[in-house]
């Protein structure tokens, strides 16, 4: 199976070998623009995606076998024009998660209601963080990228993915009460859990 | 349950992209790209892309000044700011004179075998939003001590206080606050550990070692800048973008810097002096109370001044007492002036750990 540095090599002379890039990558970049702000904006967000790319391909750095981070910061760049339906989204997460909307059915065992109490704590938080913060801790969340994937999709060092990955996650864990670590911890430490596939 | 494990269970929610979809935007990609191996040069076609990244970055950009523009007339108009660069000259005073009267209280002699025992209390805010759009909101109360031997090398210990509501925000928020307590104790063991010990060699309870300011707390202590303005830029580098205003972000960062306990005086002196080159840090009471102890509290103001970082530094000893996140309007079921969440810091050396 060919990489995708050598899908984008051979696409430079013979440009219909481009759509092996799309078909491999799209459904993965409409699932995160999907997640994070519907799929209206997947829609839209997949295709410009692949565009830009198209656009940019002569700049693409052919040492670079997997071409995933490269595309989802472009995707993450379009995702910016959504913004306001991410946090539309990401309000209704809120609310419908509300703990009284669900609280109360006693048929309902425990488990399912803080499961719906967490994933509305989750979209509040994140509707609240810094935007870079947001979109750092979802490429690596949602998006299964790397650090240093999301230091290259991002176009920042390494140590800055580092940094707004523990803020991000300090942030969570203080709203979903996780384990509070920053007493005696600090709030740019690692924290607990420390990604393994770093 | 593990932060991240939380966050991926979200996405399941979303199935595959629908084929249909997928197959349009093909078409419509391939369309462009079939464009351009029949025009003569590629050129061409770059220059006439759909969507240039860099353009839209620049629309951004345009935006995000636009409105810190206009956030920065409302604090204008709200709040008394100072004029100039830095704190007031009331601030500045405070801050250099704790700076100058913490390189006169040495630090505490830990000698070999002994521990120096950082203790923390902290107050955090918990709400519950409900489906009538209130939010309720009450205040929980955790604490710990970190036990750091003479040779910060060695294993560090760290015993962790459980959390439990202590302030209600009205009745409502009690119930909230019980509701949550029984989910929470029904979950049993499935849960993260939140108390007991911990151990770490250098501090790395978590096999990583602690950072301030992006760079391992040991390291950090040795080479941190003690040039306050050098100091105060690498802070802004450091947390650019983070939090509400980097104001408030660096007075933060300077706090939870010095709350580790192990921040030595002439390092403290210079993040004394940094703060005091905040722009917008106030005295914002000259007489705060925090766990018991007094001293003055120094705060910057953001959110339209609805919100106001503050360290509290006792003048005499120029140590930092706490830090707290004081809340100057009713807000998120928290009622007006008060302290939505704080952290007092204690240190002693003592002659063993748990």
């Amino acid at each position: 199976m060919s990489t995708d540095n050598d899908i984008i090599r051979r696409a430079r002379d013979s440009p219909a070998v481009f759509g092996e890039l799309y078909d491999r990558h799209s459904s993965i970049i409409y699932r995160y623009a999907a997640r994070r702000a519907g799929d209206f904006a997947a829609d839209d967000v997949t295709s410009e995606t692949f565009l830009v790319a198209w656009e940019q391909l002569e700049t693409y750095d052919l040492d670079r076998e997997d071409a995933r981070p490269w595309l989802f910061g472009i995707a993450t760049n379009l995702l910016r024009r959504h913004h306001r339906a991410e946090a539309k989204m990401l309000k209704v997460a809120a609310k419908a998660a509300s703990r009284d909307s669900v609280g109360d059915d006693s048929d309902r065992i425990a488990a399912q209601v803080d499961a719906a109490v967490t994933t509305g704590r989750i979209a509040r938080t994140l509707k609240a963080m810094a935007v870079i913060d947001r979109e750092t801790l979802l490429l690596y969340a949602w998006a299964d990228l790397t650090y240093e994937g999301i230091a290259l999709a991002m176009d920042v060092p390494v140590g800055t993915v580092r940094s707004r990955l523990n803020r991000a996650r300090r942030t969570l864990r203080t709203q979903l009460d996780l384990e509070i670590l920053d007493e005696t911890e600090n709030d740019h430490g690692r924290l607990a859990a420390a990604p393994r596939n770093a | 349950m593990d932060d991240l494990q939380l966050l991926r269970e979200m996405r399941s929610d979303i199935g595959s992209a629908p084929p249909a979809t997928l197959a349009r935007g093909r078409e419509k990609v391939m369309a462009k790209v079939a464009l351009a191996s029949t025009t003569a040069t590629k050129t061409d076609t770059h220059a006439k892309g759909t969507v240039s990244p860099i353009r839209f970055r620049r629309r951004v950009l345009i935006a995000s000044a636009a409105a810190a523009l206009l956030v920065g007339g409302i604090v204008v108009a709200d709040v008394v700011r100072p004029i100039g660069p830095g704190a007031t000259a009331e601030a500045a005073e405070v801050l250099n004179n704790a700076a100058a009267a913490t390189i006169q209280t040495s630090d505490l002699g830990v000698k070999p075998g002994q521990y120096l025992k950082v203790e923390t209390k902290a107050v955090y805010s918990s709400s519950v939003s409900r489906a009538d759009g209130t939010t309720v909101s009450w205040l929980d109360t955790t604490g710990g001590q970190v036990y750091v031997p003479a040779d910060m090398s060695g294993e560090w210990v760290w015993n962790r206080e459980p959390r439990v509501p202590t302030t209600f925000f009205g009745e409502e928020a009690r119930a909230e606050a019980r509701k949550q307590e029984a989910s929470m104790s029904q979950k049993g063991s499935a849960g993260p550990q939140l108390e007991g010990i911990l151990r770490g060699r250098a501090g790395a309870f978590y096999d990583s070692p602690q950072q301030i300011m992006g760079t391992p707390l040991l390291e950090a202590i040795e080479t941190l800048p003690r040039e306050p303005r050098q100091l105060l830029d690498l802070i802004y580098e450091k947390t650019k973008g983070a939090g509400p205003s980097p104001e408030s972000e660096a007075l933060s960062t300077i706090a939870s810097s010095l709350r580790t306990g192990v921040i030595p005086a002439d390092l403290r002196a210079a993040m004394y002096k940094a703060a005091a080159l905040i722009p917008g840090v106030v005295v914002a009471d000259k007489q705060a109370t925090l766990d018991g102890r007094q001293g003055v509290a120094l705060g910057v103001y953001w959110g339209d001044g609805k919100f106001r970082e503050d360290i509290i530094v006792d003048p005499v000893t120029g140590l930092m007492i706490g830090e707290r996140i004081m809340y100057l309007v009713a807000e998120g079921g928290i009622p007006a002036n008060t302290a939505s969440s704080w952290t007092s810091v204690k240190t002693s050396v003592v002659d063993a750990a748990p």
